[in-house]
């Protein structure tokens, strides 16, 4: 009983000891590294923030703060080491940024695309009319315009100026992809599809045609 | 005794044997009227298509009843979720997108 208890009183002071130790090997190589790195940082003249350096070695895909370290599959991509060469989600021009998108909690349809005319009416961004400080900002234009869908069926489009004008000038738009007079404008659904008239920017720069009813939104009297 | 057998089989088992058997395409052209307005042609669906990627059942009876013309479809229907643009199918990232007019429609962009 007595021999038991000693043997295991040994046993446990053994333990302490190569666990003491072992932590004063790592300790002393760690801080042994630290003077090193920012060595190379400073060589490199990269003020890189220090806080990214170790989240760049492991990055936790479902920690919210993380992700702006992965690209658009969800792998380790930039490091914020400019030194570094281009990741893959910098190649891509720092596209689509689902998994980033979605930790920014922006709203979204039902779709899950980032509803960008809810953001400017709920006061989330405030972009500014111009990179130029002294160009004028003309006021959004509150004009619905209602386009008859060509079909007896498919809803008409309301077309709003307001969100249009907020983010662009008159000229973007007329006259060269429409003609500002009623009915002068030959549009098609087909068209539209190929790149024409609204389709110029919708699937491009602005909200794809995904949600066909966040466009055709007043319904045909005749409608069965 | 004989003659009642063969159109016993006439009745039951050749109509069976024609349900078991792959659909080929239908031709969707009730609304052909509007289609036109639209400037597209009539829908060639493609019925063999999708019985090699789903079980009948998953569209039948429940999205689509299996009778000819008992399916009032339209394209408003298919953009409020009904029939071709029901939840899991052109209205989800699971198929092409209910705005990619030529994949359905035939004579996209002919103008009359």
């Amino acid at each position: 009983m007595k021999a038991s208890s000693f043997k295991r009183l040994k046993a446990a002071l053994l333990c302490s000891l190569v666990a003491v130790f072992g932590y004063a090997v790592t300790g002393t190589v760690e801080s042994a590294q630290a003077p090193k790195k920012s060595g190379d940082q400073s060589a490199a003249a990269a003020p890189a923030p220090r806080k990214e350096a170790p989240s760049s070695t492991k990055i936790d895909p479902k920690d919210p703060s993380s992700v702006i370290y992965l690209d658009t599959s969800g792998k380790p991509a930039g490091i914020g080491d400019p030194s570094k060469p281009a990741s893959t989600a910098f190649k891509a021009g720092m596209g689509w940024h689902p998994q980033a998108l979605s930790a920014a909690g922006l709203p979204k349809d039902k779709y899950g695309l980032v509803d960008w005319a809810k953001l400017v009416r709920q006061n989330i961004i405030n972009p500014k009319g111009s990179i130029d400080p002294d160009a004028t900002d003309d006021e959004p234009l509150k004009m619905d315009v209602v386009i008859t869908a060509k079909g007896d069926f498919v809803s008409d489009v309301i077309y709003p100026h307001e969100m249009h004008t907020y983010w662009l000038k008159c000229e973007v738009c007329h006259p060269s992809i429409f003609v500002p007079a009623k009915g002068a404008n030959d549009m098609t659904m087909v068209g539209i599809v190929q790149g024409q008239w609204c389709g110029r920017c919708h699937g491009k720069v602005a909200f794809p045609l995904t949600d066909c009813n966040k466009c055709h939104s007043s319904p045909k009297k005749a409608a069965k | 005794m004989k003659r009642c057998l063969s159109i016993f089989i006439l009745i039951v088992a050749v109509p069976a044997a024609a349900g078991a058997a792959s659909i080929g395409d239908i031709r969707l052209d009730s609304k052909a009227e509007s289609m036109k307005k639209a400037g597209v042609g009539p829908v060639i669906y493609p019925h063999a298509l999708h019985e090699k990627l789903y079980k009948c059942n998953d569209c039948h009876p429940k999205i689509f009843k299996d009778k000819h013309g008992a399916n009032n479809l339209t394209m408003k229907a298919n953009m409020e979720g009904n029939f071709c643009g029901a939840a899991n199918c052109h209205n989800s990232p699971k198929a092409f997108p209910l705005f990619n007019c030529v994949k359905c429609h035939t004579n996209v962009g002919v103008k009359k």
